[in-house]
């Protein structure tokens, strides 16, 4: 049924209909609305699950793997400092191979101290083997929580569900929350494969010598490189039971005819959304590439809908320091090998809660066409030069 | 499994995954050093004259097994209401935690277990026999002869208990005051004693006559008649005063009593400031004079603190040598009387520790009052040949004198106890009890072996359950001392505090100072315990085991020696010192 | 598309008050977007959230700067906060006022009206005579502004959403809807 929901709780709607059974979690803004959802779930029994009350993120996680040791089907969220802290047992989940998902709501580390937009938290997590989606608005949070379970079931990693801090976490607007019995046909009973079980005891992820530690980081890429595939096919099932199509690892829109192609994720993508249609009947030439799918990074889709682009200028919410903005790199590496490919522009916008408005993508798409070839740095819209050129005194 | 996706070849798993058990290497091979479970005796029921074991009974109150504690108490105590009351609480002295921060508030306790069961009106169950066709005849119903009554039943013996007043209870039921004991409270506790079977004979005093009557009809006599005789003042005008203890008793008796005015009482020991404290709550106002220091008063000191709070002076260093009447007004009533003191002063020696006081030169000092009292001591009646002399078989133990007469004769109480207080003629009646048991089952000989071996820890206290061969008899007599307690597993917390009545409250009334704790304070009380050397099922031996060798049958924990390598952890994360690391003996 | 801030104090409901608009008008078959003023809040500091309304999907997700329309919540905030920042020539502001204010210079170019919420939360037992629950009051009189959304959808979504009495809520939401005062547009002077 359509009804008004914020964001978080589109989370907390899905986790209820996903049937989970153990929720672990420390509270964090802007993370919050999301657990405290469930622990009322679990408290007034909606939710036949156990809400762990922890004292840490890092504990949260521990319990959360420990749980999904057992085979069921388990859940935590957290942001920012929480997911940071979380980082060794985010490598630890992955190559336990636990079909853990996980909400992350994207806010900026301090100092300086900011509870705001940024994806830099999540994407500092990349190398940890966690399949991560972000999301667009608060009907693609719902339906990506629920896809998140089945694709980490399927090919045993854990999966970061990713929303914006605020643009998503805390907005309200209509989101369709399915029926339990269409979620159950999507999301079957977890059959799991690892199960620890007190009536056969065994001892798992003990020593892995080197004779075997290669191997098993192979399976994981072999895992993760199997995940478009799944997606694709998932898709149409979810398609066919709830009458909607879920968000693409990665969408084109007007990608054919585009002078400039602006590379897209999170909320910024909607927004893009309205500049495209405000600016293509204007007659400019621009389009869109949303990138839903950061890890693994869709390589096959991305050389397909750029190799012919004129100019792709990527927009990214975050910042490798010394290095460039992350999505911008991973885009880079993809089309690298690839002949005639497009030049990159890279962007960096909108850190730290900074709004980023239908007139910053403008300015990026014009300062795009203007330019003939990209600079090696990353431009920084919107600089405070005020600020820039300050001292510590 | 999960089902088969045809469209996709299944993910592969591995995961470093081992069902092969650690069963195979039976680390005990490595052991040089053995763990074992060695229960220890806590410094206060070693330090308790009853031997109670306090220990466990804080334990099991901590759990909220509040007859159980209070069945614990009754192994060793028939008396835990009245002890938590009037007990001076050496236990208290003794307790470890007082290094941490506090003693635990064992006395407050003790009176919460015994009020409580008083209240539940419910009987102990108790090691007992049953009856073996001996009688024993008690003299005197006081504390150490209803306690001999008490354990001589246990015992299998049938009792008798002559006491020459009216109603039992000795020196509890006639020279407490109630603001330190209500009648109820012993009169609940000395009926649990008569529900058991014990036959106590009120106004019927023992003279010798009568003791070769009572002699001819028992196997065994226990005499327990107390200091009932005052010592008198030995001065000029000495006639005047009156005994402390006849005035204690009056007051509880219906009987009026008229004085108004000041009135001395000398003396320095428990009888002096019960009496000063009951004239002050009939409105009189009372001089303590004593002929050492304050600090040398053989009084217990809370009971000393709380006398100066209700606002009664004491004149130190003064000894009385005469009393007149006031020659200005001998019509006067009520009388006035002169009371000359000589003023003393400490001598630069010694005795025993015990400062010596001598007369300071001529310093003399008149006190006009209108009564003297005095609580100077008293002595006993030397009933069936007391002392034990020489022409007879006799056997002097810690709380006891026992001779063979034409049967066992044993004297106890404050007749023969080191220290005389409640406590000690509990245990002077338990130590009566298990002498004249072993003397029946083993013969003369027996004696000091078998009390020797039920102590509680290497003083004299002697246990009731250890006789009768309970867990207790197992635990090593070694004392537990505080730097053998992990006291990282104790962090600082108060000690309860009871309600008290403010000196306002209390001055108009006899009603009791310090209230029975609630149940919540007194359950949150004892888990302030450090349990001493006893185990409390903390199972930290067991989590920290790094070859899970600790097993647990039937609630105790045991050592699986194929698997103990004797590293200790166990025991050194044992936080109460429960467990020995021995070398191991081939 | 229409763009509608709220301004109050924290602890006044200002940010139920748009969610409750929200989904009174989701009801009424428009799109919506709610949304506070992104970071902490605190009881007593001013407090903004924000409306979209519309007859498509909403696409745009940054913030709202130039409003159509603004809700005042306590008239106090007029000497903190800028309250017709960005707003759009002859947009509504509603307040919370028993009268029409002697100094109508801050609303000259807007249009103006006025309701006496606090009133009518005193009236209908919401909160107390110095901390009124004046929220649904609020929404109940902007209703008419608009004529969006009708006031039986205010109704049904206050019925909704608050689940413990929700009766006064919704008679203040109707009270408000018939005694708002459309003063209309303030000339500049």
């Amino acid at each position: 049924m359509k009804q008004v929901l914020e964001g978080s709780h589109a989370v907390s709607e899905a986790v209820r209909l996903a049937r989970v059974q153990v929720i672990s979690a420390y509270p964090i803004t802007p993370q919050t609305h999301i657990v405290e959802a469930i622990s009322a779930f679990c408290a007034d029994g909606t939710m036949d699950a156990r809400f762990l009350c922890v004292e840490s993120e890092h504990s949260a996680m521990a319990a959360v793997i420990a749980a999904a040791s057992t085979g069921v089907r388990a859940f935590t969220a957290t942001s920012s400092h929480g997911l940071a802290y979380m980082h060794e047992l985010l490598h630890w989940a992955a190559a336990a191979r636990l079909p853990i998902v996980m909400a992350e709501v994207n806010r900026a580390l301090g100092p300086g101290w900011n509870i705001w937009m940024d994806q830099t938290d999540s994407l500092s997590q990349r190398d940890t083997g966690w399949i991560q989606l972000y999301c667009e608005d608060g009907q693609d949070v719902l339906d990506t929580t629920l896809m998140a379970f089945r694709l980490a079931e399927a090919v045993h990693l854990p999966v970061m569900v990713v929303l914006d801090a605020f643009y998503l976490s805390h907005t309200f607007e209509p989101v369709d929350v399915p029926r339990q019995n269409q979620v159950d046909r999507f999301l079957p009973p977890l059959v799991p494969r690892i199960s620890l079980d007190t009536a056969h005891p065994r001892v798992l992820n003990q020593m892995a010598p080197p004779g075997v530690y290669m191997e098993m980081r192979y399976n994981i890429q072999t895992a993760m490189a199997q995940v478009p595939r799944r997606l694709t096919q998932y898709q149409k099932e979810f398609r066919a039971i709830f009458d909607r199509p879920p968000g693409d690892a990665v969408e084109a829109v007007q990608c054919e005819d585009a002078e400039v192609v602006l590379v897209t994720s999170g909320t910024i993508s909607s927004t893009c959304r309205q500049v495209i249609s405000d600016l293509r009947s204007r007659g400019e030439k621009i389009g869109m590439l949303k990138i839903k799918m950061f890890r693994p990074f869709p390589i096959a889709l991305v050389r397909r809908f750029l190799g012919a682009a004129r100019k792709v200028a990527v927009v990214d919410r975050n910042f490798s320091f010394g290095a460039s903005g992350v999505f911008a790199q991973e885009l880079r590496a993809a089309l690298c090998n690839l002949d005639g490919h497009p030049p990159v522009f890279g962007y960096i916008a909108g850190l730290g809660g900074r709004d980023v408005t239908p007139d910053t993508l403008v300015e990026i798409y014009r300062r795009t066409q203007d330019c003939p070839t990209p600079p090696e740095e990353s431009i920084w819209i919107g600089l405070n030069q005020e600020v820039v050129q300050s001292w510590y005194n | 499994m999960a089902p088969q996706e045809a469209f996709v070849d299944p993910v592969p798993l591995f995961v470093p995954c081992s069902r092969t058990s650690t069963e195979v290497n039976k680390t005990g091979s490595w052991r040089y050093l053995r763990p074992t479970y060695t229960e220890k005796t806590a410094p206060c029921g070693a330090a308790c004259p009853a031997g109670e074991d306090i220990a466990r009974i804080a334990m099991l109150a901590s759990r909220g097994l509040f007859q159980e504690a209070w069945e614990t108490i009754l192994q060793e105590n028939p008396f835990p209401a009245v002890c938590g009351r009037v007990c001076f609480h050496p236990c208290e002295g003794a307790c470890n935690r007082a290094q941490l921060d506090e003693p635990i508030a064992i006395h407050q306790l003790e009176r919460f277990l015994g009020d409580t069961a008083l209240a539940a009106g419910t009987q102990a169950a108790v090691n007992e026999r049953s009856a073996q066709g001996r009688k024993a005849a008690v003299v005197g119903a006081g504390p150490a002869g209803l306690a001999a009554a008490f354990f001589l039943t246990r015992l299998g013996f049938t009792c008798e208990v002559f006491e020459a007043q009216p109603e039992p209870g000795g020196l509890l039921r006639w020279g407490i005051p109630a603001y330190r004991l209500p009648k109820e409270v012993l009169q609940g506790e000395i009926k649990r004693i008569e529900n058991r079977g014990v036959k106590i004979l009120c106004q019927t005093p023992v003279t010798a006559r009568t003791l070769e009557k009572i002699k001819a009809r028992n196997d065994a006599l226990f005499i327990a008649g107390g200091y009932g005789r005052p010592i008198r003042l030995n001065i000029p005008g000495g006639e005047m005063a009156c005994d402390g203890l006849s005035f204690l008793a009056q007051i509880r008796s219906p009987a009026t009593f008229a004085i108004s005015g000041t009135a001395a009482v000398i003396g320095g020991g428990n009888t002096a400031l019960d009496v000063a404290r009951t004239l002050l709550r009939r409105g009189v106002e009372p001089v303590l004079v004593y002929r050492r220091r304050r600090q040398d008063m053989p009084a217990f000191a809370p009971e000393v603190d709380m006398a100066l709070k209700e606002g009664i002076k004491i004149k130190e260093l003064s000894a009385p040598i005469r009393i007149a009447q006031d020659p200005n007004d001998p019509e006067s009533f009520p009388l006035n009387y002169e009371l000359t003191l000589q003023k003393m002063k400490v001598s630069s020696t010694a005795i025993n520790g015990r400062a010596r006081v001598i007369p300071d030169g001529n310093k003399i000092e008149t006190l006009r009052v209108q009564g003297v009292f005095t609580a100077i001591g008293a002595e006993g009646d030397n009933l069936g040949d007391f002392p034990p002399g020489a022409n007879q078989k006799h056997l002097e133990l810690s709380h006891c004198q026992m001779a063979l007469q034409d049967l066992p004769v044993i004297w106890g109480g404050d007749l023969a106890t080191p220290v005389k207080s409640v406590t000690h003629a509990i245990a002077s009646g338990k130590q009566a009890a298990i002498a004249l048991d072993t003397l029946f089952a083993e013969g003369w000989d027996a004696v000091a072996t078998r009390l020797s071996a039920c102590r509680i820890g290497s003083g004299p206290t002697v246990s009731m359950a250890a006789y009768l061969g309970g867990d207790r008899e197992r635990r090593s007599a070694r004392v537990v001392t505080f730097d053998e307690i992990n006291a990282d597993y104790f962090h600082p917390r108060a000690r309860v505090t009871p309600v008290t009545l403010d000196v306002e409250q209390r001055l108009p009334s006899f009603a009791e100072i310090e209230q029975t704790l609630v149940t919540g304070a007194a359950r949150e009380e004892a888990t302030r315990c450090f349990n001493c050397g006893i185990c409390n099922a903390c199972d930290n031996c067991r989590l920290f085991c790094p070859e899970m060798a600790v097993a647990v049958e039937n609630t105790a924990r045991r050592i699986n020696l194929d698997y103990c390598k004797g590293c200790g952890i166990c025991v050194v994360e044992c936080p109460r010192n429960a467990m020995v690391l021995e070398e191991e003996t081939p | 598309m229409q763009e509608i801030r709220f301004h109050g104090r924290g602890g006044q409901g200002t940010v139920v008050a748009s969610i409750l608009l929200a989904k009174a008008c989701f009801r009424a078959g428009y799109y919506v977007q709610s949304f506070p003023l992104f970071g902490v809040e605190r009881r007593g500091a001013p407090v903004e959230a924000y409306l979209r309304l519309d007859t498509k999907k909403i696409l745009i997700r940054s913030h709202v700067y130039t409003p159509d329309h603004v809700i005042v919540q306590d008239v106090n905030l007029f000497q903190s906060v800028d309250i017709t920042r960005g707003l759009k020539p002859e947009g509504w502001i509603l307040i919370d006022a028993p009268a029409l204010p002697a100094n109508l210079e801050p609303f000259s170019g807007f249009r103006l009206a006025l309701v006496d919420a606090t009133h009518i939360a005193v009236k209908n037992g919401l909160g107390t005579r110095t901390h009124p629950l004046i929220n649904t009051a609020m929404i109940g009189a902007f209703a008419r502004l608009l004529d969006v959304p009708p006031i039986d959808m205010i109704a049904e979504a206050i019925q909704k959403e608050v689940t413990s009495r929700p009766r006064p809520y919704v008679q203040a939401a109707q009270d408000g809807y018939a005694n708002v005062h459309l003063f209309g547009l303030v000339n500049r002077p």
